[in-house]
């Protein structure tokens, strides 16, 4: 844009500003402005004060919460409790397990999907869409919990970390969206590079893999969350191995064993790392600080994750 | 485009098209065994019904050939006291752990042979010594086998060990044999031009790079169908299913015949349709949501609001839960805040049976509300804005401009997901309701899922929770089919 284009334009918003009456808001549209506002900051506040309530009562002092005084303010701040936390073994346990799982079975994903998605593309390949088929309608048809639970369990799966890693490096949704985004890189790079010798390889990680990092952040993405938030196949594959328990089937059992947990508070158990909680602390403190614990790294990535979102949804709709 | 990627990789390959003579064509045909071979051998070695190295019963019948070698501590778990009283030879089972590791090495070794068979002529007959080598590396394992099994016959109290030959042991030697003798003939069969350099097709190089990921996905999505099996056999948990134990449709008819049996099918087929039901009933409100938010002009709002209403899509349904304990619980906010005011009460809201469908449905608007809209919030910030100046210019209201303007043009979308949820209405996943269930309110939450899971992991009848499972599949990829046909026919266009 040149300098007399700049400030023609400049001089075009300025008349359209003096120049355009505002359009007058009718007691109507005041009405539903007024209920629209109301309805969004009441919802939102609905998505958010749980998550606040619980915080302020883990950083209260732990009398005040027990008589139930803690509702919208804290107060006597502290953060004893969370100090507490770093003596319950069982759950740091769970979060190394997590953590493990999510950084593996992440990136072992990404690059599944990328290689996957790259090669897809390849018309040469050996009955590629025969292939392709076989992958894609996997999205569409499922055995069942039980005999995926077999299966897992014939191959020795079961009972081991790397239940968590291996089913779920193979994603055809994922595989579907690498492919479309690497059909719409030009051709021509990767056929300037494998005139100058290059193979496959090579064009994978020097052009295909740096190309396309949009989608396979996005994909990155969902996928750790994903493994953060995952219960279900902790729950039912290694469900007799509780060194193997991801943090969120942690979380359930702590919720579910209320009793046990004000029993170990009161010290009638003393032999369990759990005792460790006792003192000040009851049962519902222990679950909102752990509750809380958990939350925490999922709101650490959420800023990040944001400007994925639109990219990752949209893209859920374009299918090959 | 394709053309010319393909004749660049052509020429990368240096490969030219040239009439194959007949011996080469039998070569083609004869490496097809040795592959097939290699291929079954892989797989039953994943297999506990095909171990050659169960030589005896002690052995754990849930073991996998695989496993006898990567794991000498599950081999030996029920030989402690044996071996503490020297009955049984402990090398023998060292011997037999030691075999197993050397078949897997030697299967690995004759992959790699398999591979590289789809190669050039050169390529083909290196791949022969790889094959020869595995093939011989076997069956000297499979002697080592035999040879343990020898060890037990000669142990001091043989009742204890009770030494079984495998019959299975004869199918690896014979797999072993395929392909030695066949891998030999090829190494005399294979022509070899001097000069030639080892390569392959650009055609099979790709497919083996594929190849891996294929593998897993066999594994793991196609594998378990095989699993359905169970539907049809009288089976208990930790049990080997042998023919003796076939029912039939035993299962299938237990399923409508057992009273109590229809009677909870029935209850938790009512729970999911009405749930998915209520689901698919209240599928507009992301698309109103989205929609009325667009309304607002303040752009910080709007951010601020979808910010915070997405994060609980990304929490899971165990911190839903605890959110759930810490609102509405005896001690919850809900309780805290009236007895503040004035109004003391001690209700656990959780633990009621009322309303548990309209429970079940707010949570789960409270979670995907804000995250479903999005898709929504994108289209509607690509409708063209001229339609709407357009509509101005001719008197439409803002009702009136949301009605036939913004809702047609999100109704393609809206479309597609209906239809996917309606393809989906068996399927609504156990989490929310296992989290959820207590035993007040667990008739009135347990949906198909759930009852699977807790009959199947919980009570351990394998195959009544395989037929239930096995029927939820079969009719959701029927309404999947269904749902994609309305969709070719009102939309014009496919869903899958």
């Amino acid at each position: 844009m040149t300098h007399e284009e700049k400030l023609s334009k400049r001089a075009e918003e300025k008349y359209f500003k003096e120049h355009t009456t505002k359009i007058k808001l009718t007691p109507g549209d005041i009405v539903f402005n007024i209920l629209n506002y109301l309805f969004f900051i009441l919802f939102t506040l609905s998505c958010i004060f749980p998550f606040y309530y619980i915080f302020i009562n883990t950083i209260s002092n732990n009398e005040l919460v027990k008589k139930g005084v803690i509702t919208f303010f804290p107060q006597q701040l502290t953060i004893q409790n969370y100090i507490m936390m770093a003596n319950v073994n069982d759950l740091w346990n769970s979060f190394v397990v997590t953590i493990l799982r999510t950084l593996i079975g992440t990136v072992l994903m990404v690059f599944a999907s990328a290689l996957a998605g790259y090669l897809m593309t390849k018309q040469e390949m050996w009955h590629r869409k025969f292939w392709y088929r076989f992958l894609v309608i996997t999205m569409y048809f499922n055995a069942g919990l039980i005999p995926t639970y077999l299966n897992l369990s014939m191959l020795g799966l079961t009972n081991t970390f790397l239940v968590y890693i291996i089913p779920a490096i193979v994603s055809p949704y994922n595989i579907i969206l690498v492919k479309t985004y690497v059909e719409s890189i030009p051709g021509e790079i990767e056929e300037s590079a494998f005139i100058d010798g290059a193979g496959y390889w090579t064009i994978f990680y020097k052009i295909i893999w740096p190309l396309s990092k949009p989608i396979l952040a996005t994909i990155a993405i969902f996928g750790a969350v994903g493994h953060w938030n995952s219960f279900q196949d902790s729950l039912i594959y290694n469900s007799n191995s509780p060194e193997l328990y991801t943090v969120q089937h942690r979380l359930y059992v702590y919720l579910n064993q209320s009793s046990n947990l004000s029993a170990m508070v009161n010290g009638a158990t003393s032999s369990s790392d759990t005792a460790a909680l006792s003192g000040a602390m009851n049962t519902k403190i222990i679950q909102y600080t752990i509750s809380m614990i958990t939350i925490i790294p999922i709101m650490l990535v959420y800023p990040f994750m944001q400007r994925y979102f639109e990219s990752g949804i949209m893209l859920g709709a374009v299918k090959g | 485009m394709a053309d010319a990627v393909r004749s660049a990789a052509d020429i990368g390959s240096n490969k030219r098209v040239v009439e194959r003579t007949p011996r080469e064509k039998l070569c083609d045909v004869l490496f097809w065994f040795v592959r097939a071979s290699v291929v079954v051998n892989i797989i039953i070695l994943f297999f506990p019904n095909f171990n050659a190295a169960r030589v005896t019963d002690q052995i754990n019948k849930n073991m996998s050939l695989f496993t006898c070698g990567v794991s000498y501590k599950t081999l030996i778990t029920n030989f402690g006291r044996a071996f503490a009283r020297g009955w049984v030879p402990e090398a023998a089972f060292k011997l037999l752990n030691a075999s197993s590791l050397i078949i897997i090495a030697a299967v690995v070794i004759m992959i790699i042979g398999a591979c590289m068979s789809l190669g050039n002529n050169k390529m083909k007959k290196t791949s022969t010594f790889f094959t020869i080598g595995g093939s011989v590396v076997e069956i000297c394992a499979l002697i080592g086998i035999y040879r343990s099994y020898d060890m037990l016959l000669g142990s001091e109290k043989i009742e204890k060990v009770n030494p079984v030959f495998p019959a299975i042991f004869w199918l690896y030697v014979v797999l072993a044999g395929v392909a030695l003798f066949v891998s030999a003939a090829e190494l005399i069969l294979v022509p070899t031009t001097k000069g030639e350099k080892a390569e392959m097709a650009a055609k099979y190089r790709l497919f083996l790079m594929m190849l891996p990921i294929l593998v897993l996905a066999f594994v793991f999505c196609y594998l378990p169908l095989f699993g359905w099996r169970y539907a049809f056999f009288d089976y208990k948990s930790g049990e080997t299913l042998s023919w003796d134990k076939f029912v039939g449709f035993k299962w299938f008819k237990s399923l409508l015949n057992t009273a109590a049996t229809r009677k909870d099918v029935v209850r938790v087929v009512k729970n999911t349709l009405a749930m998915s039901g209520l689901g698919i009933a209240t599928s507009w409100v992301p698309m109103v949501f989205a929609i009325f938010l667009s309304e607002i002009k303040n752009t910080t709002f709007r951010r601020v609001v979808q910010t915070f209403t997405t994060i609980p899509n990304f929490i899971s349904w165990v911190l839903v839960y605890a959110i759930a304990l810490a609102i509405f619980s005896t001690d919850g906010f809900i309780n805290t805040f009236l007895t503040s005011i004035g109004h003391p009460t001690m209700t656990n809201y959780l633990l009621s049976d009322s309303h548990m469908w309209l429970k079940m449905l707010a949570w789960g608007l409270w979670k995907g509300l804000g995250w479903s809209a999005i898709i929504y919030i994108a289209s509607i910030s690509g409708i063209d804005q001229q339609l709407y100046e357009a509509a101005t210019v001719d008197g439409a209201g803002r009702f009136a401009k949301m009605w036939f303007i913004t809702i047609p043009e999100l109704i393609p979308t809206y479309m597609v997901l209906l239809l996917m949820s309606i393809a989906n209405i068996l399927s609504n996943g156990m989490e929310q309701y296992l989290v959820f269930s207590n035993s007040i309110n667990k008739n009135s939450i347990e949906v198909l899922d759930l009852y699977v899971y807790n009959l199947g992991i919980t009570s351990g009848l394998i195959p009544i929770s395989t037929v239930i499972g096995m029927v939820k599949s079969i009719i959701s990829v029927i309404l999947l089919f269904a749902a994609n046909s309305v969709s070719k026919l009102i939309r014009g266009e496919s869903i899958v």
